[in-house]
């Protein structure tokens, strides 16, 4: 059995393959995955980005973090929520740029469901040459964890798939 | 126009010597090619029809299937975790042919110390191992499990011989097993049982903190692979993704547990008063009338009672189980038990749910009562459930046996659960216990094909939760969701039509895409008319017996007069997705001047303008002739078409007639390989909408881009193509006219600086 570990299911559903998140909604059935669509918008010379992450398990690793209840998504939630899902992803999710490693504005969250969305704006990318992520969100605390990251510049279309043991990916163009 | 283009300049350039050489490579070009239409019938891709899978998808008149007959004696040693039994198997070998050997899948073989399954996993080492993981990885130390097969023998006790390799084994009969004719033999083996919850098995144990255990046990008896005329012996091994192809039969299975235990199997309870205590007899008794809610019948008094002692004392229930594929049972003295009556058609079937009092509160509001909506929705939708119960165990996993199914969903310790921890647990329930219905009664080949039990259960699935909770499980924007995977990288996607094992998306690929796909054929394809008879057909013609894919493509056509051919290609064959956009919408003015375009016709036929007959034309606003006078045009204002009117309708009629003051003409472009009916949404200056769909068939003979010409008396002031996201469309930025640049990002955007 040993390694079939990693590449069992946990559930009949949960095989740890690549899948999408949205496919939640088809049945709530769980899987360990976050997607990221990142869109490079040339006239508005913007890098956009919608990082969707399932609440429960986010919730378990910040809880850790800050050895507290954080109620997510709840009445409960704390109120400086923004600033701590801020943090844990100034910290977890990076973009690189043209080679240079970016900050991103933290335009506001949405909670739709069980998921919950980030939405990241890079301003100012005259032109887009290559683009580097790396998205260690989750990989501390879910083992099968797998981040999913689609990139769109113009009609270019590209999907990474990254995990604990290869947590970034680089698109040039 | 480019086609009749390069036939002029064919013409030219042959009769001229010196463009020899461009000539021959403009031919190069135009290569010939097979038939590559998007609606060609499947003839190549689909199986010969035969007299037992008929053209029609219906079993044919020679359809035979075998069945296989199991008395199994079953002892489970708690102390131990281990399990002991000893089965008596009657094969009937129902087929034309004649038998040389039989095959017995041994699934516990996947957890054997040589087990291959493993070696063909790639990759480096995992992040984290747990001591037992360790140790089984690389002390030397692997997990012993697998069948120990004591003895393989027949009636008469003597050895039969027989070949193990890896998760099958061959029984290597004496003499060839004659068509019509039976074998009997007896098999002993036992196995270490496996922590279920260390190494994510799909049965096993669970240890509780307070010491006890719960078994949920299955595919745990040698049984007997499928022999068919589509593939002769099931012959794939398990390799631990896959599931199973089983054939129906009868099952007599006494289980000896401690004394203290409770426990539900695949199959009736033939002992209750013995293995019941007087009480839970008798509202055992009474939950056959309790049709309203659940009531307990192992009560959760009597299970945490239970929970303290520790007996050496034994029970052996006894089930019986007529013409299943396969036989399951959960066991703990944990577990509480509640019951509740369902009417089917005037039949009364058992919903049940066992549980440990982890599971409480949600289990006991709505684990049963989520069965009994799973049994009524798929019913309808196929055939009633036969069996006697249905039966949803709490486990931390979700997998499926006749009859019993066991399902996630704990609460926290302080009894409080989300809102999504209880949508997760119903949609696990309603999954699991629908594979009751597939594949469990419409027997298809799981190993084989993945997405007939799986996509089409997560379908049947979509329609029974939204019956459960129309707010927790909404109906809208269900094809949409799917559009995530079908619009990822190519490189990382498989036809649907693809064995399970070899899956890179197992999940979207043979769950939500042919559910997806099922959707869009029942809601905006078909029909839930067309579709709702075609889907219980194939149900009805298969039930209890093996159905392939094309059985299922053919059956839903040949009851519906839909021709889905396009469909299965497109969405089953192939990983293309659905791109359709709007390009262009130009205004048309009606004239009764002859136009250009118009007198060439007429030239091509030898005609002259005089010799016209008056006729109406249509005068593009882009067009050379155009002039703005044109614009006040009005059809009924031309006598040509009034004095038709007039001595052709009554004044009734003509009083329904209404003439169209605007003509439209709309270019639709399809980037996407699939094809697709065209949904439109007009919007018009009043603020009223109109819809018109477009079957798919309209792409027939262009697959890039198709117009048509729109005619209304409201002047449009937006187009939109799919407006409620019906058809799995992967880019929505060509779906508007005029053109909606906005992206969702900066949709959200605007709305938090307004919010």
């Amino acid at each position: 059995m040993s390694t079939l570990v990693i590449y069992q299911k946990k559930i009949k559903k949960y095989l740890l393959i690549l899948l999408i998140l949205p496919l939640m909604a088809f049945s709530l059935h769980k899987y360990y995955i976050s997607l990221c669509e990142i869109e490079y918008v040339e006239d508005k010379q913007t890098v956009q980005i919608i990082l969707g992450i399932f609440i429960d398990d986010l919730e378990v690793t910040l809880n850790k973090d800050h050895d507290k209840k954080l109620f997510l998504a709840t009445e409960k939630e704390v109120l400086n929520i923004n600033e701590v899902y801020e943090a844990y992803l100034n910290k977890h999710f990076k973009v690189t740029v043209n080679q240079i490693l970016k900050s991103y504005n933290f335009i506001g969250k949405e909670y739709d469901d069980d998921i919950v969305r980030f939405y990241l704006e890079i301003p100012n990318v005259k032109q887009l040459n290559t683009i580097a992520i790396t998205n260690t969100s989750l990989f501390r605390d879910f083992e099968s964890q797998q981040n999913i990251i689609k990139i769109k510049v113009n009609k270019l279309n590209k999907t990474f798939y990254l995990d604990k043991k290869n947590a970034n990916c680089l698109l040039k163009i | 126009m480019k086609k009749s283009l390069l036939v002029i300049l064919l013409a030219v350039f042959t009769t001229t010597p010196f463009f020899a050489q461009e000539v021959e490579q403009v031919k190069q070009k135009q290569k010939a090619h097979y038939n590559i239409s998007k609606f060609k019938q499947l003839h190549e891709e689909l199986p010969t029809p035969n007299s037992q899978h008929t053209a029609s998808g219906a079993p044919g008149h020679e359809y035979t299937q075998q069945q296989v007959d199991y008395k199994m004696n079953i002892v489970l040693d708690d102390e131990n975790q281990k399990i002991f039994g000893e089965e008596t198997i009657t094969y009937h070998n129902n087929s034309k042919d004649n038998l040389e050997y039989l095959w017995v899948q041994l699934d516990q073989n996947v957890r054997a110390p040589d087990s291959k399954t493993p070696d063909i996993q790639g990759g480096g080492p995992s992040p984290l191992y747990s001591p037992e993981k360790f140790t089984s990885s690389f002390l030397g130390k692997p997990f012993q499990g697998g069948f120990n097969i004591e003895h393989v023998k027949d009636i008469n006790g003597v050895a039969i011989e027989y070949m193990i390799n890896s998760t099958m084994m061959r029984i290597n009969l004496p003499k060839p097993l004659a068509s019509g004719q039976k074998f009997v033999f007896n098999i002993k083996w036992w196995y270490n049982i496996n922590n279920y919850m260390t190494d994510r098995g799909r049965s096993g144990f669970e240890i509780f903190a307070d010491g006890n255990t719960a078994y949920v046990i299955a595919q745990f008896y040698p049984r007997l692979a499928v022999y068919n005329n589509v593939e002769g012996w099931q012959n794939l091994q398990f390799w631990g993704s896959s599931e199973f192809a089983l054939e129906f039969g009868n099952f007599e299975v006494n289980i000896t547990t401690p004394k203290d235990f409770i426990l539900i199997g695949t199959g009736d309870l033939q002992n209750p008063k013995e293995v019941l205590s007087k009480d839970q007899f008798k509202r055992y008794e009474d939950s056959k009338t309790a049709f309203d809610k659940p009531i307990y019948i192992v009560t959760p008094e009597e299970a945490l009672a239970a929970n303290k002692g520790i007996t050496k004392e034994t029970k052996t229930w006894k089930l019986l189980a007529e013409n299943v594929r396969d036989f399951a049972f959960a066991t703990s003295r944990k577990y509480m038990w509640d019951a509740m009556a369902v009417d089917l058609n005037g039949k009364t079937v058992m919903a049940y749910s066992l549980f440990p009092k982890e599971g409480n509160p949600l289990w006991e509001a709505h684990s049963t009562r989520a069965v009994a909506n799973t049994l009524k929705v798929y019913s309808k939708h196929t055939i009633d459930y036969p069996y006697p119960h249905a039966t949803s165990v709490n486990a931390e996993m979700g997998m499926e046996y006749p009859m019993i199914c066991f399902n996630y969903g704990r609460p926290q310790p302080d009894g409080k659960y989300s809102e999504r921890l209880k949508k997760g647990m119903i949609g696990v329930i309603t999954h699991e216990v629908g594979h009751n219905f597939f594949p469990m009664i419409i027997n298809s080949d799981e190993r084989q094909w993945t997405w007939m039990d799986e996509g089409i259960n997560s379908f049947v699935e979509i329609l029974a939760e939204y019956n459960y909770d129309q707010a927790l499980f909404p109906m809208t924007g269900k094809p949409k969701d799917i559009t995530y995977y079908m619009s990822g990288d190519q490189d990382g996607l498989e036809p649907i039509m693809s064995n399970g094992d070899d899956l890179l998306n197992f999940g979207a690929n043979a769950y939500a895409k042919p559910a997806a796909g099922l959707y869009i054929l029942r809601e905006t394809i078909m029909g839930p008319e067309l579709f709702d008879y075609a889907f219980k057909t194939y149900a009805q013609r298969w039930a209890f017996k093996h159905p392939t894919p094309a059985d299922f493509f053919r059956t839903m056509e040949d009851a519906s007069a839909v021709d889905l051919d396009w469909f299965w290609r497109g969405w089953f064959y192939t990983t293309g997705n659905n791109d359709i956009g709007i390009k262009e919408v130009k205004k048309y003015y009606i004239t009764d001047k002859p136009t250009e375009q118009a007198k060439n016709l007429m030239m091509r036929y030898g005609r002259s303008i005089d010799q016209l007959s008056p006729y109406l034309y249509l005068i593009s606003e882009d067009s050379e002739e155009f002039t703005s006078d044109l614009k006040n045009n009005k059809p009924e204002d031309f006598k040509l078409l009034s004095e038709y009117i007039d001595t052709n309708f009554s004044s009734e009629e003509k009083s329904t007639l209404k003439p169209p003051k605007y003509f439209y003409e709309l270019v639709f472009e399809k980037p996407g390989d699939l094809v697709m009916p065209i949904i439109v949404e007009f919007e018009y200056e009043d603020g009223t909408k109109e819809r018109k769909q477009y079957p798919a068939e309209i792409w027939r003979k262009n697959d890039a881009e198709v117009t048509k010409v729109f005619p209304s008396n409201k002047a449009i002031i937006k187009i939109t193509v799919d407006p409620d996201e019906q058809t799995a469309d992967v880019d929505t930025s060509n779906n508007s006219w005029p053109k909606n640049t906005e992206t969702e990002f900066e949709k959200f955007k605007k709305n938090q600086i307004k919010g």
